[in-house]
């Protein structure tokens, strides 16, 4: 690597537009070394896990809410949890992706949750009809390395496991209304659910360190 | 009591947030004395958290804007803080912390009058109606935010505490509405709960039976417990908590 550009090198990089970008010879930082500035109040690595995270976070926001502007504020108040609560990470526990994203997904589940005990149950009702489409929209972009593994472990799963484990993180659903709506026991499904993560857990080769 | 081999059993249900808040505490507490459990269960939520994978989408441009302005005046909470913890019976306080949640959601319609809490830093009548407008104005904020959340819990013997947070203001409220009359010399006092270790979160006056108090770091806090003192409060909570409002 001897044509770096950075400190000593071509004076024209300095002048170019994209300069907002990092030089090239700057070490890459994964998001939980940057969770851990965040930790210490450094608010421009909080920004660059934003944009290393921001998609992950607001899909999933809007893949359990389905509604777009509810995703949005969802998405919005779990970044801001995830700033004001750094300190709590525990790398021991998991990967700082793993960790913002339950963050997201406790708040998008309790949302949906509080919606259904509202007025607006007829809103999940709605939501149901687009399933389809939204899921083949989904299909249709150029799917990363990680969403074709984990879309090929789901496809390794029991019937009965892959329904499981879908119904509740992808739409919310408690493990009763899980059993009741696969009419299936309770017990079946407790134990559907476990079994089926430690299947994924072994196909998409996770471990906590 | 359920037997471990059969509270185990709802690792994948708790990895995929698919448990009701009662449960979810239970099975906190689990794991709480259980290494091998605690190991499973990271590893699951780890395995859950990769499903999100499939749902990669880029929101609006404007939500950058929007989390950066809101952080830039957002506090942290500070590690020292969270450790600050003070240690009373805290096997009792998880044990009871476990069992004593439940929650739900009331209206607030009926709940308009209200007294603030008296706090023990507030010294004289000036500061006080000026602490008391500085309160009614967060109380208010509070109620009227956008994202607010309701927890409540019913108190043995009558009456209701419940817990509206708003985490976009960072800021939260307690009410208390027609609690049990104290006993004499006692004092109803609020506790906010992190991982079994109670901080005070203000002191009512005796005899006092209705009352709003703000609460300061709801964010550190899972459970909002209450508990009779002597008048004036205690530094440690000296019995089991009589309600508690679970906060997450």
């Amino acid at each position: 690597m001897s044509a770096r550009a950075g400190r000593g090198g071509d004076p024209g990089w300095r002048e170019q537009p994209t300069a907002r970008i990092a030089p090239v010879d700057s070490p890459p930082v994964g998001p939980d070394e940057l969770l851990r500035q965040v930790a210490r109040g450094d608010d421009q690595a909080f920004t660059a896990l934003y944009d290393a995270i921001v998609p992950r976070v607001y899909g999933l926001a809007r893949r359990v809410l389905r509604d777009p502007a509810q995703a949005e504020e969802v998405a919005q108040e779990a970044l801001v949890e995830v700033w004001r609560t750094a300190a709590r990470f525990d790398p021991a526990k998991g990967s700082a992706t793993s960790w913002v994203l339950t963050i997201t997904h406790r708040r998008a589940v309790d949302r949906v949750r509080a919606a259904q005990a509202g007025a607006d149950r007829e809103r999940r009702v709605a939501a149901a009809s687009v399933e389809t489409p939204y899921d083949d929209v989904v299909e249709e972009v150029t799917a990363s390395l990680e969403q074709q593994q984990v879309r090929r472990c789901l496809k390794g799963l029991t019937d009965l496991q892959r329904e499981a484990i879908t119904l509740a993180y992808y739409d919310g659903y408690t493990y009763r209304e899980v059993a009741e709506k696969l009419d299936t026991a309770l017990p079946t499904i407790k134990t559907r659910m476990r079994d089926g993560l430690i299947r994924l857990r072994d196909c998409l080769g996770v471990s906590v360190a | 009591m359920s037997q471990p081999t059969e509270i185990h059993t709802l690792a994948g249900a708790y990895a995929l947030d698919a448990l009701t808040e009662i449960e979810r505490a239970g099975f906190a507490r689990h794991i709480s004395e259980c290494e091998a459990c605690a190991t499973e269960v990271a590893e699951l939520s780890e395995t859950a958290s990769r499903l999100s994978a499939a749902a990669w989408e880029v929101p609006p441009s404007r939500m950058r804007d929007a989390v950066l302005a809101e952080v830039s005046h957002t506090r942290q909470v500070t590690g020292g803080k969270v450790e600050r913890a003070v240690h009373g019976d805290v096997r009792r306080w998880r044990r009871w912390t476990a069992a004593a949640v439940a929650a739900g959601v009331v209206a607030l319609g009926g709940m308009a009058t209200v007294w603030v809490v008296q706090e023990q830093r507030v010294g004289d009548a000036r500061q006080q109606a000026q602490q008391l407008r500085t309160d009614q104005a967060r109380v208010n904020a509070v109620l009227a935010a956008r994202d607010v959340r309701l927890r409540t819990a019913d108190v043995p013997g009558g009456g209701k505490v419940t817990v509206a947070i708003s985490p976009s203001l960072d800021d939260g409220v307690v009410l208390m509405s027609d609690l049990p009359a104290p006993p004499e010399g006692k004092a109803y006092q609020l506790w906010l709960i992190r991982e079994s270790s109670p901080t005070s979160a203000g002191v009512m006056a005796a005899g006092q039976r209705t009352g709003t108090a703000v609460l300061d770091t709801v964010g550190s806090a899972d459970t909002l417990g209450l508990t009779l003192e002597p008048v004036g409060g205690s530094p440690l909570p000296t019995m089991t908590p009589i309600a508690g409002v679970p906060l997450a």
